[in-house]
């Protein structure tokens, strides 16, 4: 089990074998170097009583001298060799990650936190960095350095050493007990600030409601007594902190007190040299850290192995999506889209967001999906690029089933607008360019004047060179929604989706942007899930969905004939649509 | 894409000004850290009795064999231990204690710092940013002062006391020695400079490196939509790149400044041990204060290198705090009136006079907007998006301060008056209704929570709300967010309907929502407003013509001006847009919403 665990370290850290066995070397060079000092410092208080010349006492000193830049040498060595290679382990990790990730799907992201994800590329790979650099080091450098450190006092003095190490053991084992209880403490801390962060959150989330009910004061009480609490969780780990440093200490001490005690009364008894005596305790300052060492290694081993679990976690999950073979480059989309007897659910729901669904759209026709929020209208508009796998029935693209397509060829003729477009932090030109990166300024100002956009831009004092703030900030909610057409029209699609892409905009500019869209791009079948009826009006083919059905169908003088659940909805919003061009 | 996360690598505050800053939040606890220092400075010097005891037991005992007085030296030495067990134990819990209580101070101060923005701070920041500074930031700032200002402390004291120790024992062996110290201040130097800057170029890479993996990862469809991926990986390659660039810097800095204490270190030891050697053959110095004083500058390179590790934890929080009083600095945009008449029971008559706002310098977005709505009246405001009508009741709440002109309240300007007793009296019902995780009983009763249940319940039924409350599985203490959006649009509502009335406001503020909802909840909610605005003043943003049947009268709003403004009648003789309204009203396809009425 141990071992399997540490299987998963194997491949990145043999990639740093080289720089990994040149750290050992001179970690363990160190560690020799560093037993050495005492000894040259008993061999120098016993040489004191015979008088020594200036030269020898030079001789030492400058041997001494040696030594340490040995030492230092050595130091600098597995500094740079072990933490090296700690850290571009951990850049290797992250990288490789990131590839992964990328290829997730999104019924994937819908089941995890962005938040978790975050913290396993963070939090997790820094354990796993410690392990790595970190722990190996301890447990090399504590090992070498007890074994010799016990030697050597054994050797000076073994009744001494029994006596005198007696406490040690304790020291390692408090360190470990110590460790294991304060971290389950700490998880306590830690669950209580992420409860913390969520209130914060929400705080700002609802401040406006806060705010209109005066509410301030409230929640300041309720901020103040969860900080309140928080503070006492963390005194709960500082109460074992304040107990374990100082034992630590005590115990170091009292084994310090030991061999002053008993190795003076040996010194006296003339069982040993005063400059052994001096040696002896140089050691034993020299054990101190490892002792502490070895507690610390089972810490971060098991923080380190846990950390790799849930990495490996993320490798071992595999996209549920398919694709089929062949060249994107070779393939040719025409744009005509059917789904036969086609059903769908969400993984882990129950019920069905699509059951059943027939339906053709030949290709350079316009179909309008509506129905209220929840119907499934959106879901149908997900299928088409395939963001998720279809469950039952089939869906083809020109009379060939999507799965056998190349998701590249899919995607690059499927233009899809939703809602909340994703825009990324950099310029408005960057982000529409994402759609084609070699675009020329040409296309680009041609995507901008079909999606209505040249008048905002115009009005921005850097235009298409404006960077969008965070998750698009600093425009509004229809400047973005646009971006995001632009930045579909931009590929030149065969087939447009778009779903609920102008939500807020004007219905006139929406109108205006749809004929611009039919206008400069032949030929494109298009699906328009909306929620305004006056653009479904024009569309060679209308559905009205309910709970995953389409209980409607047909063009907008049938369904107006029809008298049901389409006209109704479409008399309310002619009203609701006259009361707004009045007031314009 | 770089210049967008690059945190700002100039200060914009002195590292000192910081630190004084942060050092001032102990006032409140000066005694106590008083104590705390008190106790750290013994715990320093008891830890440092180690080479002194050696020398006596080598000096005193050893030279002359007197084993009964080694016997006290232990007993002695392991007294020393537990006072400093003891201390150390008290001055660890003290200065935690502290740290944590001036983390509560500061975060307290934050949070209600966050609560006295007004919304164009919250239209302009981030959530995530202004929660990072409450959470995250302040934490790092307590690690600073815990740690950081401990570590400073004792290694401070140890620094000084060994040079003193040192002293006593045997002044001219440390002149001697302190021939290191300038090549050691170089050094650090030469260290200090270079380790900073990497730690800060690092850190914003860092910054960069998550900022981009977070914005990727809630953006992944659209990543694979246009099928990025290979682009994207190597943007994340190249700056994962820089980043472990800086890091392999200050790690390289770290390879070679920490050994170079070594050296200083063996160079003094190798003084000791020739100049003092000497000396000791001219027996002008005893053995055991050359032993002593070994081991006592062993010791003294150990806080150095301690400060030198520590580096990193005291640049990143002064970072965080520049962050934390960046924000503390923002002034506080809609200061509260002073020497206000005590809050007494408003009446409700509201006048706008000649009332001019802009969100942005002069860009106006209510111009000259004047009316007024007595004790118990309504008032509909009708203007398409963007006309002001949002911005009209945000500046009666006082969310926004009017730039010129006046808003008055029975007479009273409301900048006069204490502004959260003014939000007291007013409900306002937002478009989109935010419910708080909790159960539905607490969000009714967010505005007053003393409410009795029974209270609640009967102000659900006033709002309809009551139906479909007592259909839910636990009816009131159905949590609101358990297995996600489980209420409807048209139930979350109502529940603020309930919400509104629960605080029995003077003043009523109805936003209705442009969403549709089914025919039975339209119905419902259609009741509940006429409940609502029953007997006191009420200002609704209405999209719905049949809710303009209900009020008494109506404000036609475009493009921040008041186009008609008057009762039904008044209006309807005027045969403008409001006549039009109404008469696309009586041409309606009457749904069952609008037949109810």
């Amino acid at each position: 089990m141990f071992l399997q665990k540490l299987q998963a370290f194997l491949p990145y850290m043999l990639k740093y074998k080289r720089e990994m066995t040149i750290g050992m070397i001179a970690l363990v060079m160190t560690d020799m170097t560093t037993l050495v000092i005492p000894w040259l410092i008993k061999e120098f208080v016993d040489l004191l009583p015979q008088d020594p010349s200036r030269s020898v006492l030079l001789k030492y000193a400058g041997l001494l001298f040696l030594t340490s830049v040995v030492l230092a040498v050595g130091r600098y060595g597995w500094r740079k060799y072990l933490f090296g290679p700690s850290r571009k382990v951990e850049f290797d990790i992250l990288n490789r990650l990131f590839a992964h990730l990328l290829t997730l799907d999104k019924s994937y992201f819908q089941q995890q936190k962005i938040g978790d994800l975050m913290s396993r590329a963070t939090n997790d790979l820094r354990a796993v960095r410690d392990f790595v650099g970190l722990a190996l080091l301890i447990l090399v450098d504590s090992t070498v350095v007890i074994i010799a450190c016990v030697s050597l006092m054994v050797w000076i003095n073994p009744g001494l050493a029994l006596s005198v190490m007696l406490p040690l053991p304790l020291v390692s084992i408090l360190f470990f007990k110590f460790i294991k209880e304060i971290s389950k403490r700490h998880q306590v801390v830690q669950e209580h600030l992420a409860t913390m962060t969520s209130h914060v959150q929400e705080n700002l989330a609802g401040i406006r409601v806060l705010h209109a009910f005066a509410q301030e004061e409230n929640e300041k009480k309720k901020f103040a007594g969860l900080s309140r609490e928080y503070i006492q969780k963390n005194l709960r780990v500082t109460k074992l902190f304040g107990i374990f440093t100082p034992s630590l200490m005590f115990t170091l001490g009292v084994a310090a007190m030991l061999s002053l005690w008993l190795g003076g009364k040996a010194v006296i008894g003339n069982e040993m040299t005063l400059g052994s005596f001096v040696a002896f305790n140089g050691y034993l300052m020299l054990l101190s850290w490892p002792m502490m060492g070895l507690g610390y290694v089972v810490n971060l081993t098991q923080k380190g192995l846990a950390a790799m679990g849930r990495i490996q976690e993320i490798f071992t999950s595999k996209p549920v999506i398919y694709e089929g073979e062949g060249e994107a480059a070779d393939v040719e989309i025409e744009g005509s889209v059917e789904f036969k007897k086609f059903s769908f659910a969400y993984p882990g729901a129950e019920a069905q967001a699509l059951s059943q669904v027939d339906l053709a759209i030949p290709k350079g026709q316009t179909l309008a999906v509506v129905g209220r929020i929840g119907s499934g209208k959106s879901t149908l508009a997900q299928m088409l690029p395939r963001f998720f796998d279809a469950g039952q029935g089939g869906l083809y693209i020109d009379g060939k089933s999507v799965r056998e397509f190349p998701l590249a060829a899919l995607r690059q003729n499927i233009g899809y607008v939703d809602q909340e477009p994703f825009l990324f932090s950099v310029s408005i030109r960057d982000n529409i360019a994402l759609g084609k990166a070699d675009a020329s300024d040409a296309e680009i100002d041609q995507a901008v004047e079909t999606a209505g956009l040249s008048g905002d831009l115009s009005r921005f004092p850097q235009g298409l060179e404006t960077i969008v703030g965070e998750r698009g900030v600093s425009l509004s909610g229809g400047q973005k929604q646009r971006i995001a057409l632009a930045r579909a029209l931009i590929k030149q699609p065969r087939i447009l989706v778009l779903d609920d892409a102008f939500s807020s905009l004007d219905a006139e500019t929406e109108e205006f942007i749809i004929k611009s869209i039919k206008k400069t791009v032949a030929g494109i079948t298009t699906v328009i899930v909306t929620h305004r009826l006056s653009l479904a009006r024009e569309a060679d083919q209308i559905i009205v969905m309910d709970q995953g059905k389409i209980v409607e169908r047909g063009t907008h003088l049938n369904l107006m004939q029809k008298g049901e659940v389409y006209s109704g909805m479409f008399k309310n919003q002619a009203l609701a649509r006259q009361m707004e061009i009045t007031l314009q | 894409m770089s210049q967008e996360y690059s945190e700002n690598l100039s200060d914009r505050y002195k590292d000192w000004t910081l630190f004084k800053r942060i050092v001032w939040y102990l006032k409140p606890y000066g005694l106590l850290v008083i104590v705390a220092i008190v106790l750290l400075f013994a715990v320093s010097m008891l830890n440092l009795a180690g080479p002194y005891f050696t020398k006596i037991v080598i000096d005193d005992y050893i030279k002359v064999s007197n084993l009964e007085g080694l016997d006290l030296v232990a007993l002695t030495y392991l007294g020393v231990l537990a006072v400093a067990f003891v201390c150390q134990f008290l001055q660890t819990y003290l200065m935690q204690y502290i740290g944590q209580n001036v983390m509560y101070d500061m975060r307290t101060q934050v949070f209600a710092h966050l609560h006295k923005m007004s919304f164009r701070f919250f239209d302009k920041n981030p959530i995530g940013k202004m929660v990072t500074r409450v959470v995250n930031d302040v934490e790092v700032l307590n690690e600073m002062l815990t740690s950081g200002l401990i570590l400073i402390f004792n290694d401070l004291f140890t620094l000084g006391g060994i040079f003193f120790v040192m002293l006593y024992l045997d002044w001219r062996l440390t002149l001697a020695v302190c021939i290191v110290f300038p090549f050691l201040y170089l050094a650090t130097q030469a260290y200090r400079t270079r380790a900073r800057d990497a730690l800060r170029k690092n850190r914003a890479h860092i910054t960069g490196l998550n900022t981009f993996l977070e914005e990727n990862l809630s953006g992944m469809a659209t990543v694979q939509l246009f099928h990025k991926e290979k682009d994207h990986y190597r943007k994340f390659e190249n700056i994962n790149k820089d980043k472990i660039r800086e890091d392999l810097r200050s790690l390289h800095y770290n390879s070679v400044y920490l050994p170079s204490i070594d050296l200083f270190s063996a160079l003094g030891v190798g003084l000791v041990i020739w100049y003092g050697g000497g000396r000791f053959v001219q027996e002008e110095i005893q053995l055991g204060v050359l032993i002593a004083f070994l081991q006592y500058l062993q010791k003294f390179f150990e806080p150095i290198r301690d400060l030198a590790e520590k580096f990193n934890i005291i640049q990143t929080a002064m970072a965080s705090s520049e962050r934390v009083f960046e924000l503390l600095d923002t002034p506080e945009e809609i200061p509260n009136a002073k020497d206000t008449a005590p809050a007494a029971q408003i009446q409700g008559k509201v006048e706008f006079d000649k009332v001019w706002f802009a969100y942005n310098d002069d860009d106006y977005v209510l111009k000259n907007i004047s009316f007024s709505v007595n004790e118990g009246e309504s008032l509909a405001i009708v203007g398409a998006t963007g006309s002001g009508k949002t911005t009209i009741v945000n500046a009666l709440c006082r969310f926004y301060d009017i730039q010129k002109g006046e808003v008055r309240i029975d007479g009273v300007s409301i900048q006069q008056m204490d502004k959260f007793a003014l939000r007291r009296q007013i409900a306002m019902v937002q478009q989109d209704v935010f419910l708080f995780s909790g159960n539905i009983l607490e969000n009714i009763r967010l505005g007053d929570r003393d409410l009795a249940s029974e209270e609640v319940e009967s102000i659900a039924q006033a709002v309809n709300s009551h139906h479909f409350i007592n259909n839910l599985p636990y009816k009131f203490s159905q949590d609101v967010r358990e297995g996600g959006n489980s209420l409807s649009l048209g139930q979350k509502q109502l529940l603020s309907f309930a919400r509104a009335l629960a605080v029995k406001p003077r003043i009523l503020i109805l936003d209705e929502a442009t969403s549709s909802v089914d025919t039975e909840t339209e119905q419902h909610i259609q009741q509940a407003i006429r409940q609502l605005i029953q007997g006191r003043t009420s200002i609704i943003i209405a999209h719905r013509l049949s809710t303009l049947k209900h009020v008494d009268k109506i404000l036609v709003m475009k493009k921040g001006e008041v186009v008609e403004y008057g009762s039904q009648q008044e209006l309807l003789k005027k045969k403008g847009v409001y006549y039009h309204l109404y008469n696309l009203q009586l041409e309606s396809p009457s749904t069952s919403g609008q037949k109810a009425t």
